[in-house]
């Protein structure tokens, strides 16, 4: 399923792809993120979704915490 | 645990760092190529330290040693194990010079995340090697490096290897070889301006102290300390120059914002940028099936059956424990048993006899009978770390964490404490948060380590009944021993909740962790691991606990006053000379019917033979109550009354404090000591279980034995674990409060189990 633009981590269902549009460079752990390749334009999947969740980056499965899922803006994903 | 293996040494041996993402085989390939057996593990950060050893002489062409640095994803350190990466690859690691080559250890599987720290590298502008690992896999997962295209855009030798397998070592190790004498690899990426104008100028401002730094390094480093807000480096370089330091560095920060630009994300910008064109240059992907991984985390990773598989796997745990080892513990048990005996046999009586079987083979051997027992925990936990589930069972635990201040990420180290605790706080290096770090440390003591285990399998082997539950699905024992675990679980819940709230207040860190794909543990590793542990269990045995086993045995035995042997010799005496008289009475009676005079005489050999054990065990007794042991034991036994214990229990807990598991043998020594050489045969469960009190009373029962496995359960006794503390939080502030705070709560355990269980059970 493809997501819709200008949603937040935590509003994906499990199957559902989107692109990170931005990180909120104010909040604590973003450049780790972006380190891992939460930057703008990568494409992620959500595999389990919760507190923390399961999203797939690349071919990489990473566990994230409520603080770092706020972290990540996503936009529409036409295409995924 | 991760340790240095071997010093790097003083001679002219190239250095070889081997650096790469966590997970990535980094392990696997320093133990192919010098034939060491370091851990692996199927998780991020089982190293968390270096280790170096040298290249097998049929690899290396000229002598190299290899380095094994802990996992990253960024020279941008976030964890302690972290920080070590970039100042290993600095040369800023004590004892170890710069590296002449670095190795980069990429998964081929997943090329695009792991050449994030590549490009951070190349930064570095050193000789290097890129090694293109699991090939194997990423062909089954269908993807294709180019390795000559992506070798000629990176200016650095790439080659295809598969660790586990030892293919392509020899075309590595070549390439090593090639790279020592090389010129440094060069790299440019498309930094904006105002970051470079930025790192320039600290540059400038920090020249007179880089102690002439390569500038290409220097130059890495400064961007690293310009981009990680709070990191390592910063604190590294706030240290070293104050206050100056941390002007220019606002300064440059607020040039870069103000152009902007932010700090937080144009490094993965530009980076992933240029890995985005290097992907699309030299790797091709097709899309495949969802992968076992994808299926399993479906039921592994869910909420509610993922924490019940969790709980099964647990209870198996120790239900197996009991279940399979119970009869290779007693065929150990009866080796040592008959071991002792022959030698009795062989030695004649006095000090030497008493210290070989008194001392070392009944101290040492009581605590050899749980090997089994440590085989088994470790065959567990080797298969649940080299499955990849240790990183799930952190995930679904982070939210339980939460609810007591810490994060998924402490589950690791507290599980791994639950093997050893020193091990265990060394993984803390992983956990980026430092109150939550601390926090871990503190309560990472309270899991029941392996060298508990032989103390609940003893007292509960000898005092819970062996009965089963729930129509035969778990014993008794094994139940008690799981509520043994829980004692230290549940406590460190409750320290964590309470240093959470006052001492180290603070939000924890939100969870990040990587999800390892899921792979069939390998047998050779997973033997090899609970292979280690046994190894370093009898190592133990034959050193610190022989060593304090020699020790209990000589203030057992000494002083040995004659007197004791003179009064008790003239008792066996008189015994002796009344049965010759009664004897003789007796064949001298002309009336008594031959048979009659048998069965009389008989008895009488009986009677005799009674009195003499019991003197026998007077003497022995009166031998241990005269020893400096006996009277340091006496002299403690007021403090550990209220406990149920006696001054045996008392003496073997004090000989326990540097290291827990010396506490068997030294119950095995004083035991032995305090009998009669002819009832050796009979193990200690059985020695505690008849042993009395002058009453008739006896000494050890349900509630003592409770009440001295929750003792064990929260007291710190282990040297090793508040040195581990002491080391990693570099003060002495921490190991003290630990060793306080859980002898404290012991002795209240303690004295509480064994009131209520005497009201309960008595």
């Amino acid at each position: 399923m493809v997501s819709q633009g200008g949603r937040s981590l935590r509003q994906l269902r499990v199957g559902d792809s989107a692109y990170v549009s931005a990180i909120d460079n104010h909040r604590t752990g973003a450049k780790r993120l972006a380190d891992l390749g939460f930057v703008d334009g990568a494409s992620i999947t959500m595999v389990r979704c919760g507190k923390p969740c399961i999203v797939r980056i690349d071919d990489r499965l990473v566990g994230l915490g409520l603080g770092h899922q706020e972290v990540i803006l996503l936009s529409a994903a036409s295409g995924l | 645990m991760s340790t240095h293996v071997a010093q790097q040494p003083a001679s002219r041996h190239k250095l070889v760092a081997l650096a790469g993402n966590p997970n990535t085989g980094k392990t696997t390939l320093f133990n192919a190529l010098t034939g060491y057996r370091c851990r692996v593990g199927n998780y991020p950060g089982v190293t968390v330290d270096t280790r170096s050893g040298q290249i097998r002489s049929e690899y290396g062409l000229t002598p190299l040693t290899l380095l094994d640095l802990p996992g990253t994803y960024s020279l941008a350190a976030h964890s302690a194990d972290e920080a070590i990466v970039l100042d290993a690859l600095l040369g800023e690691l004590a004892d170890v010079d710069v590296p002449d080559v670095i190795v980069i250890v990429i998964d081929a599987t997943n090329p695009r995340a792991n050449l994030f720290l590549v490009s951070q590298i190349l930064e570095l502008n050193r000789p290097t090697v890129i090694a293109l690992n699991m090939v194997d896999l990423a062909q089954r997962s269908r993807v294709h490096v180019d390795a000559e295209r992506l070798s000629l855009r990176l200016g650095c030798p790439v080659i295809p290897i598969v660790a586990t397998k030892q293919k392509g070592l020899a075309l590595l190790c070549q390439a090593i070889d090639e790279a020592v004498e090389s010129p440094s690899v060069s790299m440019g990426l498309d930094w904006p301006y105002p970051v470079m104008s930025a790192v320039e100028s600290m540059h400038d401002g920090l020249a007179p102290v880089a102690n002439g730094k390569d500038r290409s390094a220097f130059n890495a480093e400064l961007l690293q300390t310009l981009l990680g807000d709070g990191g390592y480096h910063e604190q590294r370089w706030g240290m070293r120059c104050g206050e100056d330091f941390r002007s220019l560095l606002r300064e440059q920060r607020k040039a870069v914002v103000d152009n902007g630009y932010s700090l937080a994300s144009i490094e993965g910008d530009v980076r992933y940028a240029w890995i985005d064109r290097l992907i699309a240059e030299t790797v091709k992907r097709d899309e495949g099936r969802p992968t076992g991984t994808a299926k399993a985390d479906q039921i592994l990773t869910h909420r509610v059956l993922g924490l019940a598989i969790l709980a099964i796997l647990m209870g198996a745990c120790f239900q197996s424990i009991y279940a399979w080892s119970t009869p290779i513990m007693d065929a150990v048990d009866s080796a040592i048993a008959a071991g002792g005996e022959m030698v009795s046999a062989w030695l004649p009586v006095g000090p030497l006899q008493s210290l070989i079987v008194d001392g070392a083979i009944a101290g040492v051997g009581a605590v050899l009978v749980f090997l089994p027992q440590i085989v088994i925990l470790f065959l567990f936990l080797a298969v649940m770390e080299d499955c990849g589930y240790m990183s799930r069972a952190a995930f679904l635990l982070d939210r339980w964490m939460g609810l007591i201040g810490l994060g998924g990420k402490s589950f690791i180290p507290l599980l791994s404490s639950f093997a050893c605790a020193v091990p265990g706080i060394l993984a803390t290096r992983t956990i980026g948060d430092r109150r939550a770090r601390i926090v871990t440390m503190l309560i990472a003591p309270l899991m029941s380590c392996s060298a508990r285990l032989p103390v609940y399998m003893l007292f509960i082997g000898a005092f819970v009944p062996d009965s089963q539950l729930l129509g035969g699905v778990i014993g008794l024992q094994a139940l008690v021993l799981l509520a043994m675990y829980m004692v230290g679980t549940v406590v460190a819940i409750l320290v964590a909740m309470l240093a959470k709230r006052t001492i180290l207040k603070g939000d924890p860190q939100p969870f990040l962790m990587e999800m390892p794909p899921y792979r069939w543990p390998k047998v050779r590793t997973v033997f090899h691991r609970a292979y280690e542990q046994a190894r370093e269990f009898c190592v133990s045995a034959g050193t610190i606990i022989f060593a304090v086993t020699v020790v209990v045995w000589a203030l057992g035995y000494y002083p040995h006053a004659e007197s004791i042997a003179i009064a008790h010799e003239a008792q066996r005496q008189e015994i002796v000379s009344a049965h010759g008289a009664a004897v003789s009475q007796i064949e001298q009676a002309n009336d008594i019917a031959e048979d009659g005079n048998t069965v009389a005489l008989d008895e009488l050999d009986l009677q005799m033979n009674t009195q003499l054990y019991r003197i026998d065990q007077d003497e022995a007794g009166e031998y241990l109550r005269q020893s400096v042991l006996g009277r340091m034991g006496r002299w403690i036994e007021p403090v550990v009354a209220p406990l149920g214990w006696d001054w045996r229990m008392g003496t073997a807990v004090l000989a326990a404090f540097p290291a827990r598991e010396v506490m068997i043998a030294t119950m095995g020594t004083i035991y032995n000591l305090g009998e009669n050489v002819d009832e050796q045969s009979v193990g200690l469960r059985e020695k505690l279980r008849s042993s009395r009190h002058p009453n008739g009373q006896p000494i050890y029962n349900l509630p003592v034995a409770l009440s001295i496995m929750v003792f064990f359960a929260l007291c710190c006794q282990c040297g090793g674990t508040l040195a581990a503390i002491k080391r990693e939080t570099r003060s002495w502030r921490w190991p003290i409060f630990t060793f306080v705070y859980m002898t404290t709560l012991a002795y209240l355990g303690a004295w509480v189990t064994f009131v209520v269980a005497s009201r309960l059970f008595v």
